[in-house]
Parts: C-alpha cells; sequence; structure tokens
C-alpha cells in the first residue's frame, strides 16, 4: 500500500498517494488539473504552463502541478481567480496561431484543445493579426502524418521517441513561435511503435496515414479488446462503426492502458491487425468445392467425425481458451488425437525488450494449460494415420510449404473452420466460416502467464458462430463460454479457483 | 566620480599579454588565496557583499553556500560571458583588456567552492573576445597558473571555453548548462537549483565575467576595502555601459549608489547636443524606463531601483533624448525579444510573436485603441507564467513604456 498523505484542494481536503506529481495524485481522487505536455509514461516537461496552479506554504507564487510533489498538509489552490485566469490566459494562447479547421481535423472530437477551450477559455479570438504558418501534410514515415501548425510543441513525440522507443528521430528545430516538431532531412521515423505518437498527440497534429479522413471518431464505438497480434496480449480499444447500410467495421486499434501487460502502448503491427478483422473474411460456407450453407456444411462435418476412425483436431495458438477446451472435449468424445501444432507462429528474435513477442499467437500459454501437445513430432505422426484433419483456425502455411502440405493431406479429408478465405480454405473439402476474435468473448493467456478476459466487440450484420457453438453443433458437450469454464475449473487445477467473472481488468496473473 | 578596482589594468597596452599582466600584478592574489582556507575565501566574498553583476543582483558568496556541503560529486563552475542584453557591453572589456583578472578569479573562486573545472561561456559573438580569451588561458597553462597544479599548489584548475551560437537565451544560467551539455538551450525548471543539480547533474555555481572579476580584488583588499566604495546593500563598484544620446558614452567604473541624472551629466557628458532628456533605461533592455521626473530620485544601486520599480540589472544604460519615437523603440524590444524566446512554454513562444504583430500594426498605422490594451493586457496575461524570465524580460520594459508613454501609442492610432 503506497503512503497516503492528506492535503487540501480548493479548501476540500483530499487523500492522495505520496510523492506522486499533482496531476496524478489528486487526478486520482477525481480532481482534474488540466495538461497537455504531461503524459504519465513520459514524464513531466513543464512546457504548456496549463497545470500552473497555487500553493499556499510560502512557496513561489505558481508551480507546475506537474512538477510539484504531493506533501502533507499541502494547500493546492486550483479554483482561484489568479490561477482560472492563467488557465484561460494559456488557452487563448495556445490557439492563437492554432487553425480552426477542426471541421476537417481527424482529432476533432477527441481533442484536448476542444475540451479545454469549451471549459476554460470559451471567448472569440481576439487574433487580429496573421498567424503563424509552418508546413502541413509532412510524411514522417511509418504511417504518420504531421500538421505541423496543429502542433503545440508539447513534445510528448520527440519525448516518445528519446525515452520509449530510443530512437530519437523526431526534435523540436527553431526557436520562438518558428519553433517545429520535425524529423532529420532523410532520416523519417523507423521504429515500430511509431504511430503511438499519434495516440499521444495531444491535437491533430500527428495523424495516422491509415486512419486519417476514415471516420469522424464520435460515431466510433470504442470497445476494449486484446490484442492478438502478439503473445503479449496488448490491451486495445477497438474503435469500429456500423455505417447505415453497411456492415460493422472496425477502423483502428489504439492502446488500451494496462500497466500489468503493455502499459500506455502497443506496436505497429498489432495496431495494423485490424485489417484481418474486416478484410479477406470467409465469407461462404462450402463443402466439396460447392457453395454451401453454414448448416449443411457443419451437418456434413458432423457426419465426416463420426465416421472417420483416425480424425486429427489442429487448434490454432490463437483460439481462446473456451474453445481450446470445447474442441479438447469434442475430440475426447470422438476419439480424435488433438494437435496444438503451430512452430510457423514463432519468429524467433523478432521480438524485443518493450512488447513485441517472437510468438505472434495469443493463448499458446493456454494450449500449455490444457495440455494440448504442440510438438511437431506428434502432428506428423497423428497425420500418418488420420482420414480427417478438422483445422480449427490455424495458419498452417506459416509452418509447411505448399509441396509439403500436399504429402500431409494426401490421404485424409481437409476441414477449415476458420475466419479468413487463404489457400488452406481454398483446398478444404469443408469449410465453415467463423466469428473472429472482435466477434466473440473469450480469454487469453499471454507470454507472461497474465490471464485476461475479453468480449464480443463488433456484431456483424450476419454473425458468424464463435468456435464453441461450431464445436458444440458438430457434437460436442460444451455449449457455451460458462460451460467451457465449469468444465476447466473442474479439470484444470490452476484454474480450479478462478472466476472468470472475477478476472480484473488488469489481468489475473496465473501462479506457476 | 570614476574608480579604478576592476578596471585598474584596462588602459595598459597589452595587458592581454601574461607578461604584461604579471609585470601589473596580475596573479599576485593567488599566494594570499591559496594561504587561507576556501570557508574563509567564501566568506570573504560574502562579507564583501559582492552581488551578482549579471542582472539579477543576488550575493554571490552567499550563492556559494547553496553547495551541498558533503558531496561525492564535482563542483563545477561556470562563467557567464553570454553577454547578450540590448544596452550591456561590460564584460566584453574584461575579457579583451584584463582576461587574466577573470582567470585568476576563476582560480581563487574554484578554489573556494572545491572545483576544478571551470567553464567560460562565452556569447557566440564574441569571437575576437574568445579568441584573446584563449590565448591568455594558453599563457596561463603554460605560467604553470592552470592544470594539475595550478600556482605550484596542489589543486587542479582547468578552464574550458564553450562558444555560444548565438541564443541570448543561453544567458539564463540552465539554458547555459543545457547547451554546455550539447542540448537546445532552453531553460530547466527549478527547482532542483543549479547548485545541487546543474552542469551534467552535479553541483554547480554560475557567476557572471565581472562577479568572478571582482573576487582577486576583494580577497585581495578585503571585504572592508570593497564596502568601502557603493552603498550599505549594494556595496562596492560596477562596469557601467552607458549608451545612447549621450555626449560621452562608454564603459565606466562606478561605486553604486551614484545619482544617476549626475553620472549621466558629469560623467558621459549629458544629453547629446544640449537636448532634453526624455527617459534612461537603467540597466539592459528588459529593465523598465524611468521619466526624468522619476529619475531626480534615482540612484545606481540595486535597492534604489527597486524602490522606483525598475531593475539595476546589468548596468548598461541607454538614455533617450526627446527627439526619440517610443513606438518603434518598443517595436525594436518586442521584435528582440520574439526572436530570442526559446518557444519551450506556451506564453512566451506565442505571445511574444503576438505582440510584435500588434505593436507593428500600431506602427504601421493600421492599430486601434483596442490594440494599444491588448497589447498591455498580454504583458500581464504572459509575465511570470514561465519557466524562465524572458517573457518577464520582454513585457515588464514594453509595460513600463505603455503606462509611462501611453499618449504616444495612442497618437499612433488616432
Amino acid at each position: 500500500m503506497a503512503e497516503m498523505v492528506k492535503l487540501s484542494v480548493n479548501g476540500q481536503e483530499v487523500e492522495v498517494e505520496a510523492g506522486k506529481n499533482l496531476i496524478d495524485a489528486v487526478g486520482a481522487v477525481g480532481i482534474e488539473i488540466p495538461h497537455l505536455c504531461y503524459h504519465p509514461a513520459l514524464g513531466a516537461d513543464g512546457n504548456c504552463r496549463m497545470c500552473l496552479v497555487g500553493i499556499e506554504d510560502g512557496r513561489p507564487p505558481l508551480v507546475p502541478a506537474c512538477k510539484t510533489q504531493a506533501a502533507e498538509g499541502m494547500k493546492v489552490q486550483l479554483d482561484a481567480e489568479h490561477i482560472k485566469k492563467i488557465q484561460h490566459d494559456v488557452m487563448e494562447l495556445e490557439l492563437i496561431n492554432h487553425p480552426t479547421d477542426c471541421p476537417i481535423c481527424d482529432q476533432a472530437g477527441e481533442c484536448a484543445l476542444q475540451d479545454y477551450y469549451q471549459k476554460y477559455d470559451g471567448q472569440d479570438s481576439r487574433m487580429t493579426v496573421p498567424q503563424v504558418q509552418k508546413s502541413k501534410k509532412l510524411d514522417f514515415g511509418c504511417g504518420v502524418v504531421h500538421d505541423q501548425e496543429r502542433c503545440i510543441l508539447c513534445a510528448r513525440c520527440v519525448r516518445f521517441t528519446r525515452q520509449i522507443t530510443k530512437t530519437g528521430e523526431l526534435g523540436i528545430v527553431n526557436r520562438t513561435d518558428d519553433a517545429r516538431v520535425t524529423i532529420f532531412p532523410g532520416r523519417p521515423l523507423n521504429n515500430r511503435y511509431a504511430l503511438n505518437v499519434v495516440d499521444l498527440c495531444p491535437v491533430g497534429a500527428m495523424t495516422s496515414k491509415d486512419f486519417r479522413f476514415k471516420q469522424r471518431v464520435w460515431f466510433l464505438s470504442r470497445d476494449k479488446g486484446i490484442c492478438h497480434g502478439c503473445s503479449k496480449g496488448c490491451n486495445i480499444f477497438i474503435d469500429h462503426n456500423k455505417e447505415k447500410y453497411k456492415d460493422d467495421i472496425i477502423y483502428r486499434f489504439r492502446p488500451y492502458q494496462n500497466d500489468q501487460v503493455n502499459g500506455y502502448f502497443i506496436c505497429d503491427e498489432g495496431r495494423m491487425t485490424y485489417k484481418k478483422e474486416n478484410e479477406d473474411r470467409l465469407i461462404v460456407a462450402k463443402v466439396n468445392n460447392a457453395d454451401s450453407i453454414i448448416s449443411s456444411a457443419i451437418d456434413t462435418l458432423k457426419n465426416a467425425v463420426s465416421s472417420s476412425s483416425n480424425p486429427v483436431f489442429l487448434v490454432s495458438p490463437n483460439c481462446s481458451l473456451e474453445q481450446m477446451f470445447a474442441i479438447k472435449k469434442l475430440g475426447e468424445t470422438k476419439g480424435a488425437t488433438l494437435c496444438g501444432f503451430s512452430d510457423g507462429y514463432i519468429k524467433q528474435g523478432d521480438g524485443d525488450d518493450l512488447l513485441i513477442q517472437d510468438d505472434k499467437s495469443a493463448n499458446r500459454a493456454g494450449l500449455e494449460l490444457l495440455s494440448i501437445d504442440t510438438s511437431k513430432e506428434a502432428f506428423q505422426s497423428a497425420m500418418k494415420e488420420a482420414d480427417l484433419l478438422v483445422n480449427f483456425n490455424s495458419d498452417l502455411t506459416n509452418s509447411f510449404d505448399a509441396d509439403t502440405l500436399d504429402e500431409l493431406l494426401a490421404n485424409c479429408k481437409f476441414v477449415m473452420v476458420a475466419t479468413t478465405q487463404d489457400a488452406l480454405t481454398d483446398r478444404a473439402e469443408i469449410a465453415i466460416p467463423v466469428a473472429a476474435y472482435s466477434e466473440y468473448s473469450g480469454s487469453v493467456i499471454n507470454a507472461d502467464n497474465i490471464l485476461q478476459m475479453f468480449n464480443k466487440a463488433v456484431v456483424k450484420n450476419e454473425p458468424f458462430d464463435d468456435i464453441v457453438n461450431i464445436v458444440s453443433r458438430i457434437g460436442g458437450d460444451i455449449e457455451d463460454n460458462s460451460a467451457a469454464w465449469a468444465g476447466m475449473k473442474a479439470s484444470v487445477p490452476t484454474l480450479k479457483d478462478v472466476e472468470p467473472e472475477q478476472i480484473p481488468e488488469q489481468g489475473l496473473a496465473l501462479n506457476s | 566620480m570614476e574608480v579604478k578596482l576592476l578596471s585598474a589594468r584596462f588602459d595598459i597596452e597589452d595587458c592581454n599579454k601574461i607578461d604584461v599582466a604579471l609585470k601589473n600584478g596580475a596573479y599576485s592574489v593567488l599566494d594570499k588565496a591559496f594561504g587561507m582556507e576556501p570557508g574563509e575565501v567564501t566568506a570573504e566574498v560574502k562579507n564583501s557583499g559582492l552581488r551578482s553583476r549579471g542582472g539579477a543582483g543576488f550575493p554571490t558568496g552567499l550563492k556559494w553556500t547553496f553547495l551541498p556541503k558533503q558531496d561525492e560529486k564535482p563542483v563545477y563552475l561556470a562563467v557567464n560571458s553570454d553577454e547578450s542584453e540590448p544596452g550591456t557591453f561590460k564584460d566584453r572589456y574584461i575579457l579583451v583588456r584584463d582576461p587574466h583578472m577573470l582567470i585568476e578569479g576563476i582560480i581563487i573562486s574554484c578554489y573556494a567552492i572545491n572545483s576544478h573545472d571551470a567553464y567560460i561561456y562565452i556569447r557566440g559573438e564574441y569571437t575576437t573576445q574568445a579568441k584573446i580569451l584563449q590565448a591568455a588561458i594558453d599563457e596561463a597553462y603554460e605560467a604553470g597558473y592552470l592544470g594539475e597544479k595550478s600556482a605550484g599548489r596542489d589543486f587542479r584548475v582547468d578552464i574550458t571555453i564553450h562558444r555560444g551560437a548565438g541564443a541570448y537565451i543561453c544567458g539564463e544560467e540552465t539554458a547555459l548548462l543545457e547547451s554546455i551539455e550539447g542540448r537546445k538551450g532552453q531553460p530547466r525548471s527549478k527547482p532542483p537549483f543549479p547548485a545541487v543539480e546543474g552542469l551534467y547533474g552535479c553541483p554547480t555555481i554560475i557567476n557572471n565575467v565581472q562577479s568572478i572579476a571582482s573576487v582577486p580584488y576583494i580577497v585581495s583588499n578585503g571585504a572592508d576595502a570593497y564596502k568601502a566604495y557603493g552603498t550599505e546593500k549594494s556595496p562596492g563598484t560596477h562596469l557601467f555601459g552607458i549608451s545612447g544620446l549621450v555626449e560621452k558614452p562608454g564603459m565606466y567604473e562606478l561605486p553604486l549608489g551614484l545619482p544617476i541624472l549626475e553620472v549621466i551629466e558629469k560623467v558621459a557628458g549629458g544629453v547629446k547636443g544640449g537636448k532634453k532628456l526624455k527617459a534612461v533605461i537603467p540597466g539592459g533592455s528588459s529593465t523598465p524606463v524611468l521619466t526624468p521626473e522619476e529619475l531626480k530620485t534615482v540612484t545606481m544601486d540595486y535597492e534604489s531601483m527597486a524602490e522606483h520599480k525598475t531593475m539595476f540589472g546589468s548596468g548598461g544604460m541607454v538614455v533617450l533624448d526627446e527627439d526619440v519615437d517610443v513606438v518603434p523603440l518598443v517595436k525594436n524590444l518586442i521584435d528582440f525579444y520574439h526572436h530570442e524566446s526559446c518557444g519551450q512554454c506556451t506564453p512566451c513562444r506565442e505571445g511574444l510573436g503576438w505582440m510584435l504583430k500588434i505593436i507593428k500594426k500600431i506602427l504601421n498605422g493600421d492599430g486601434t485603441i483596442d490594440d494599444v490594451n491588448l497589447l498591455r493586457e498580454l504583458c500581464d496575461n504572459i509575465e511570470m507564467k514561465t519557466v524562465c524570465v524572458l517573457s518577464a524580460a520582454c513585457t515588464m520594459p514594453v509595460r513600463a513604456f505603455l503606462d509611462k508613454f501611453r499618449h504616444e501609442f495612442e497618437a499612433y492610432v488616432q
């Protein structure tokens, strides 16, 4: 438990964590100190001057809250007239040279300047002289586009590349109101986390080439999710929208703060995996190279499983824990060999010490927890005897080349239960489309053995079943996630005492 | 009225050369200084009442005592020679005419604060001065005053010149440190103060050239001899740069506390061409202007200036005669400070540019009374909201001109 101190804000006594800066300390008890340049992941810089507060104890008359530690007995003035005037004046100065292009600015709707203008300024412009003109639409690389006129020089982006990625591509050149954020000539952003500067930018100066001009942010639904791009399990916002006459589409992923998992950031590759949820989806089921309605494809699969003498079920390391368990139970009922082989998901040496992991799957730890064999030998020897392979969404092409696959599948019926239409679904005799992870609820265990739950975010016009339902429809006992949990609690010692409803938002570190 | 404590050797030809300087008493105080305890040297400087000659007037000896008592880290001395305030031209005389006085002052100061590494931060435009100073430092190394064994004592002193790149803001002590460390010159937030966490995160004392150059005299002659000049609270002498519309502009060493009008009359020869005096900027362009009525009671010391709601500043006095139009003068002022704003803090970065455009508008005859009022209001809105005092260095004089000569601005908008 952190040490607490009592201090007063506007005469109201509050108890806050000692040693934290005032913005964080009193922010934790719901009192907002306005700030633009401060960010908890980047520390205090003190350049925006929005967080100036008065301290009634003989200090300098004004201090930046971001650089002032909460201390016992401190009397903080936040609503005094002179402090309100500073906030008002600083906002006016922030805005005099800021283009009022909100109608075409991607940040509109989630812009600190818009919010603070409403809250702290609110007056008509008194700017009767020409504004400072700077460069616009600068391609900084990594899909980041910069507008120097919108920039308020808070230096969050600069500090991010210096402190977090330690690549230092960004800097502020020139002095006075000619100061501007830029890259060195010919040295664009070149790191795997660059798009975080778009999230960090409190205004519309840093925009994402991928997202810009696609959606007004107030139309987006923001649902929490877990990125399945690698085994880190970064928490994300899934920003999606179902426009009239269109389907529910994801427009972007953004980091969702989780101090136990990813902190404030996500990697760019993971951020871009939202496209997989939208694009190249397997839409139509097929049986024997002919389009089929899904229910008859499922019936065909059910018969195939029942009549198979040696079925093999291949489970994707991206399946949720519940899906893995449901497939496992079905395998036991049907006498199938269960395999979790997925070496192709591991890109040796690709990870770093920030977030990116070698393992590009979300739930390999789940396979291990449920004792599903992931070895190549087990899979290959099972396939020698197999007359049926049901592949639950595992991308075998990243483990085997086409010739090897031909050899492997030569003597057996091949079924894909898949989200994406690809070479595998093309060659499968039966292909059944299923929900992608943004469309179902479930849980995954990340590389650090942290169990996290996520909920369905996207509702398609014609939603596909989750693998749990498909498995149930082809004869499995597990009907839904709660049945899966009841079964797992009974059979997996690590999960014995885990209540899925009570897994904290930050995730549950499993002891093993 | 002139006295020559610091400027004693200024008129000796080639006194920047060590052989000439030595003949005239340079480095003669080192024996006495090294014979004292470091604490005694600090006490002597403290007792002399020497106040920082950079403009703020903070007692130099007291500053030295702010160093942490027992610290593993090295202590640095940074000598501020970024003399860039418009109207100020005193330190350059020391650098060119008696650099060995400065070097001697640095050695004694280093001994007092137990520092072995001194940096002289010299403004980028001072190319000749930097060359002369470097030559003097080289001579001092050769003669054994600098290096492993300073003046034969078991005490190392090394001096490094760091050339600025032309930014006024690097005269702000923490921006100066940033610049020495190789970064963009931007002031740091305080606390921590440099005496605790300064250059490379180590305790650092930053003093103006003239402050350090005053140390040999004080140590040699004692605090009382120094205090014999000046006033009780503003003791000693100061190198005043008197410029503007006077008969004899120049650099004069004077004791503090003299009546300003008398100095203009007797030292600087009075207003040029017998014109009427309009105003005086007393201590560099950032100090609020004084009107003839106010000047009647002003003496040239820290207290009197403060009483008259201005500042002693750097001693760079600019005299304005009756023909001076203050509106373009104010435009020049804002132009300078706008150009020199480091651009870090919002109010200064955005505000000074706004002020400049407004004064230009007024000057062009396109202004209205609202613009004059807005300019005046912006002074209040910007001042003291920033990391350093550069914004105030602009708003204070502008406010004073607007308040004291408002009718002249109004004339432009009618």
